[in-house]
């Protein structure tokens, strides 16, 4: 019996093995301009989904804060003065060129935040540890997104949320124009901004393979949280689903 | 873009308003929808006690309703209007919640002195409080003005003195129907007895017994 099994890489389909590296790939060659690309891709919008996010959190001063995924660090940035001293902000992402513009943006912030590069599918963390998890625009590049929901409700507190801010399904009547700006001026800013048309042709298709609202809520409460919940933000372009590990 | 809005301005008066987290906290993750008419908005509390709007699958676990005749005397204060809200599932959450949002003061001025400084954000306030005290003055004095023409000069409202005594004679006269229809019940459920054959009649009274 094999055990190699295919996932999709943005449309197309490769091996479960072969998938973290390649978006590895494609995350070391972006990292210097991400935050200019997000920026230009969403008109600035992606500020105010991730202010959104750590509104809805409930993080208060003195909790413990796991940001997955975080990358550049502009989540940990806006949950560390959420916490204060006496809380704990914890950035993590797979990527070291990723993970490396978040750890020194902190310092260059005089932020004390601790950045560690890890797998989101098997978390260095106990059980019961973190009051939130947060993953921001990472799901969707996760091979086995059952085991990284699990993982991330394992390292929680009883009481404690998990918050997914990720792209979904775009309101019906906007779809058509949505495709459009995805798969043609996406891939040309990507070429024109970041010298990179493939890598932006890759998140376009990733977004696309994520699953929707409905599906990831399912996913979640199959994960073991409860009471999840989700917000649609800009009509759908981002969800933002929260749950609960009781 | 609205439920950010709408988030950023409730967490905005919770911070304002730091008492109403200590009221607040013990029902985080727990929701209530107030509805008025076609309106709706369901309000979740936040595990720091604060407030947020709910998410688009979200099961309140109160549901409080309020006819929109009703909202205009809530805006006055008119503590009667609030015997008429209606409050299904956890009441106890709703009462709750309601007692913030009454006692939750806006401190503009606060908010203003950020914009324009200290000295002109309390010209401000002061002129709007004495603008808004002065609106109030002069509608109350027109109120009072009209009511006492209509009343008085050219008759086209009662006095509230005279719907009372209307109101206390017509509770007079039910209460003497009432007595009335008793009696009468009595008095032809003794007949009946007395004339069981007469069946029509019979049936009747037993029927005007109740």
């Amino acid at each position: 019996m094999s055990n190699q099994h295919n996932t999709h890489f943005g449309f197309k389909a490769v091996n479960e093995a072969d998938k973290a590296t390649k978006v590895g790939e494609v995350f070391h060659s972006v990292a210097s301009k991400y935050d200019l690309m997000n920026d230009v891709m969403s008109a600035g919008m992606h500020r105010g989904w991730k202010r959104f996010a750590v509104e809805i959190s409930g993080v208060s001063e003195g909790d413990k804060v796991l940001d997955i995924a975080g990358g550049s660090g502009d989540l940990s940035k806006l949950f560390a003065k959420k916490v204060g001293d006496e809380g704990q902000v914890t950035l993590t992402d797979i990527n070291s060129s990723m993970l490396g513009v978040g750890r020194d943006r902190m310092l260059n912030a005089g932020l004390n935040v601790p950045a560690l590069q890890c797998d989101a599918e098997k978390l260095p963390f106990p059980d019961n540890y973190f009051d939130c998890v947060i993953v921001a625009f990472g799901l969707r590049n996760m091979t086995h997104k059952d085991l990284a929901l699990a993982e991330m409700q394992r390292v929680l507190k009883v009481g404690g949320r998990l918050l997914v801010l990720e792209f979904s399904k775009v309101w019906q009547p906007l779809s058509k124009l949505y495709d459009v700006y995805s798969f043609k001026l996406l891939p040309f800013m990507g070429k024109i901004l970041a010298k990179d048309s493939e890598s932006y042709q890759y998140l376009a298709e990733s977004i696309r393979m994520h699953p929707d609202q409905e599906t990831l809520k399912k996913m979640m409460l199959d994960a073991g949280l409860s009471k999840v919940d989700y917000y649609n933000l800009s009509a759908g372009v981002v969800a933002l689903h929260k749950g609960y590990k009781t | 873009m609205f439920k950010n809005i709408f988030t950023q301005l409730l967490q905005h008066l919770i911070s304002q308003n730091s008492w109403a987290k200590a009221i607040l906290q013990p029902f985080s993750g727990k929701s209530v929808q107030i509805k008025s008419g076609l309106m709706s908005a369901s309000v979740v509390i936040l595990e720091n006690g604060s407030l947020a709007i709910a998410g688009e699958t979200n099961v309140a676990d109160a549901i409080v309703t309020i006819p929109p005749s009703l909202l205009i005397r809530l805006i006055a204060k008119d503590e009667s209007a609030k015997m008429q809200i209606s409050i299904d599932g956890d009441t106890y959450l709703a009462s709750e919640l309601a007692k913030v949002f009454a006692n939750m003061h806006w401190d503009y001025e606060d908010d203003l002195s950020k914009i324009v400084g200290d000295i002109p954000a309390n010209k401000i306030g002061s002129i709007t409080r004495e603008a808004v005290y002065s609106v109030k003055e002069t509608s109350i004095n027109l109120a009072e003005m009209l009511s006492e023409y209509w009343q008085e000069e050219n008759p086209m409202i009662a006095k509230k003195r005279h719907v009372e005594e209307f109101n206390a004679q017509v509770d007079t006269i039910r209460a003497d129907v009432a007595r009335f229809e008793k009696k009468l019940a009595q008095y032809l459920n003794k007949y009946a007895k007395k004339h069981p054959k007469n069946s029509v009649l019979n049936n009747s009274f037993v029927d005007n017994s109740h």
